[in-house]
């Protein structure tokens, strides 16, 4: 269990870019990704905002050089490429090499539009075989030729975080040289709509950590993170864009879909992550929080914060009013805005927060900070059913 | 790495619930092509004020994940892991109609709320308040597998000293419909035949839940031991698959000599069972079958390790899943090796403590 966690490679595509140069470029125009509605086909269209990809599935196709994947897949794919090309991998087998996948809906932005005729008019006999969470996965394996060790994590908006997480592990427990892991989710009808049944939308651009937040925005896209170990990056010569230091994972046990009011979940998930890190929760220079916008997961977050740094919170801010909530895929988005946090040494402000929050003694930030030295940044996400998870990147 | 089984439950077709079943008067072929559950009473393990909102997948996921704790007499863990493929599928069906019907407006989120993948290992979290490590494995066949090996890891790594592992999937109406229709499903006058002897195409579906109670150590309750795990992406033919168990094997300080017995995942799909009815031949070994039972679903293989666990701690092979009539003693190593449509293999060896 000696060898650090090397980061030598990121890829990802949402609201805001399709490549890591555009995401950064827009954070650091403090400019948002979500808008009106476009491509999805939905009877909300006009109702609400949300962070779709700015290409439609044909695009997107062309643009991945394929030609049949649904756009699950192909949003996965393409951040997959990046991802690998960033941390100059061209021969797959040179190395035991995993894929760690994770997705909430997996095909259903497919599914979805099929379903009904499926039953009424007796047609679209086999679109069940790209349906379920594994495929998309294994079709990007199989792409690139990935099969040492190839699976799909689904814990809800926590999901890309577990993914890395694992990715870790096996590399630490040596059954892996390295790792392609994170998220992707589609927009869907499905989970638009489901959503809203909770009544946490909001109907306009989310406001993380305000006062007066109503809801999250949702967003679609993938991010993944090429994970290698201490050898395989000494042996090849690589270079290390960050490092991967503490994770953790916990379950809040409370509810299936809200979080405590203390928010027990996420505090353990933090400590854990400090235990593997092995150093002081003082060592940690800026939080991306999980930040969703609603009223009970800011509050419930900001409590677990302020009492895991008993008072001395860290810089932070939530990135999600500039992608929108990209539910399993929001864990890897949130990896690589971390990891670029640390690279550019910025601090990406929360944006559309007016007003300080009442149940909260902390503020985020709220503009655009430069040169701040980020040795060590921590990424939190929760989701439905309790799970809550966190990652620590650093520098050096 | 390896990892002792404490107490276990399934909940499958035939009366796995009851402590005492074991196969007596069970047939060798399927009464259906659908192989349905056969509940426990329910309201046992899922509070009374919410069975009515709970979808089956929930009802047989907690209540199996919760026998297993009580039949371990204890309800601490340290760890909560699961696989399944295809999740709540009953309330993803329920949710995607009310879309459809009602023009997305004035939905109950019930459905919704409950159709995320990692429902079941959320809701054991919740009832025997475990706010440790929590996981869901959502990958086709290996779903089961891969959560296994999660476990395995996490004993080695000391970061759990007791773990509940299970797997579930669920049939309900409208995927037996999907399957059907996709063309995977035997059909009812090719039934005829004990899966080993298949020579027509499709399998029966089946459903179920299985849950283990792991500890790195052995205590007095201790079953069995999962010896080790392996995923295999593809194989190249039989040779290949052989090639592996071998290695897979050697990996864990056995050969095939010390193999009593192998657990086949054989379905009945006879083209697609080709290359593990020819890998059964190769490796020389007694074969046992148990997708009969339980029928083909995606975490099977949590049964199969259910099956596997039984025999080894009764010593005893049930007549209907062994068609071979010199029976293996003194069974100290089973194989069990599992795909579906000629992917997603698996080997797990289970040893007596």
């Amino acid at each position: 269990m000696s060898t650090r966690v090397h980061i030598t490679g990121m890829g990802i595509i949402s609201a805001i870019g399709d490549s890591v140069e555009e995401t950064f470029l827009s954070l650091s125009e403090c400019r948002t990704g979500i808008a009106k509605i476009n491509h999805l086909q939905t009877l909300h269209k006009n109702e609400f905002v949300c962070g779709e990809v700015k290409h439609s599935n044909e695009e997107l196709n062309k643009m991945a050089g394929t030609a049949l994947f649904n756009r699950t897949t192909v949003l996965g794919l393409m951040a997959v490429q990046e991802a690998l090309k960033n941390a100059e991998i061209t021969n797959i087998k040179e190395a035991r090499t995993g894929f760690i996948s994770s997705t909430t809906v997996a095909g259903m932005c497919h599914s979805e539009l099929v379903y009904k005729d499926f039953f009424e008019k007796k047609s679209n006999e086999n679109f069940i075989d790209s349906h379920f969470s594994g495929i998309s996965t294994n079709e990007i394996a199989a792409h690139l030729g990935i099969d040492a060790y190839v699976t799909t994590i689904s814990t809800a908006c926590s999901s890309a975080a577990n993914a890395v997480m694992l990715g870790a592990r096996l590399i630490k427990n040596n059954i892996l040289d390295r790792v392609v892991v994170g998220g992707v989710d589609a927009l869907s009808k499905f989970t638009l709509n489901g959503f809203n049944t909770l009544m946490i939308l909001d109907t306009e651009w989310c406001k993380p950590f305000d006062e007066n937040r109503k809801g999250l925005n949702l967003g679609e896209g993938a991010a993944f993170l090429v994970l290698e170990s201490e050898d395989q990056v000494k042996k090849y010569d690589k270079k290390t864009l960050a490092f991967l230091s503490g994770y953790g994972n916990a379950n809040d046990a409370y509810h299936q879909t809200a979080s405590s009011p203390e928010g027990h979940g996420a505090f353990l998930a933090m400590q854990k992550a400090l235990q593997v890190a092995g150093f002081d929760a003082r060592k940690i220079d800026y939080i991306n929080a999980h930040g969703t916008g609603t009223p009970n997961n800011d509050s419930s977050e900001g409590i677990a914060m302020q009492t895991i740094f008993e008072n001395k919170v860290p810089k932070f801010s939530s990135t999600k009013a500039y992608t929108g909530h990209t539910l399993a895929a929001a864990a890897g988005i949130e990896a690589v805005i971390s990891i670029l946090s640390i690279q550019h040494n910025m601090i990406f402000p929360c944006l559309n927060r007016l007003e300080q929050m009442k149940d909260l003694q902390i503020t985020p930030v709220t503009t655009l900070e430069k040169n701040v030295d980020l040795k060590h940044v921590m990424s939190n996400s929760f989701g439905f059913g309790g799970n809550c998870s966190t990652l620590i990147f650093s520098k050096n | 790495m390896g990892a002792y089984i404490n107490s276990l439950s399934c909940i499958s077709h035939h009366n796995t619930i009851s402590e005492d079943f074991f196969f007596e008067e069970t047939p060798a072929l399927p009464s259906s092509n659908f192989l349905f559950v056969t509940a426990p009473v329910y309201k046992d393990y899922i509070p009374a004020n919410t069975i009515r909102r709970t979808s089956h997948i929930l009802k047989m996921g907690i209540s199996a994940g919760l026998m297993c704790l009580r039949n371990a007499g204890e309800e601490k863990i340290d760890a909560i892991i699961t696989g399944t493929a295809m999740g709540c599928y009953e309330d993803t069906d329920k949710f995607l109609r009310s879309i459809d019907d009602n023009d997305e407006r004035m939905l109950a989120p019930t459905s919704f709320i409950q159709s995320t993948h990692n429902t079941v290992a959320g809701q054991i979290a919740l009832l025997t308040k475990c706010h440790g490590y929590n996981f869901t494995y959502v990958h086709q066949n290996l779903s089961f597998e891969y959560a296994l090996l999660d476990a395995l890891l996490l004993l080695k790594e000391g970061e759990a000293q007791t773990i509940l592992v299970g797997g579930v999937d669920e049939l309900i109406p409208p995927l037996c419909e999907l399957f059907e229709r996709a063309g995977h499903i035997k059909k009812t006058e090719d039934l005829r035949h004990p899966i080993w002897d298949s020579k027509t195409n499709g399998y029966v579906a089946g459903e179920g839940a299985t849950f283990f109670n792991l500890s790195a150590k052995a205590n007095e309750k201790s079953i069995a031991k999962i010896s080790g795990i392996k995923t295999i992406q593809k194989i190249t033919d039989a040779k290949d698959l052989l090639e592996n168990s071998n290695s897979f094997l050697k990996k864990i300080g056995l050969t095939k000599q010390d193999v009593s017995l192998v657990l086949s995942g054989i379905n009945g799909d006879s083209e697609k069972d080709n290359r593990l009815k020819e890998f059964n031949t190769q490796i020389g070994l007694p074969i046992a079958y148990f997708k009969h039972l339980c029928g083909e679903y995606f975490t099977a293989s949590g049964f199969a390790l259910w099956l596997a666990s039984k025999i080894i701690q009764k010593q005893s092979v049930p007549t209907c899943v062994f068609p071979n009539s010199i029976v293996p003693q003194n069974i100290k190593h089973l194989l069990i090796v599992n795909q579906f449509n000629d992917q997603y293999y698996s080997l797990i060896c289970v040893s007596q403590c």
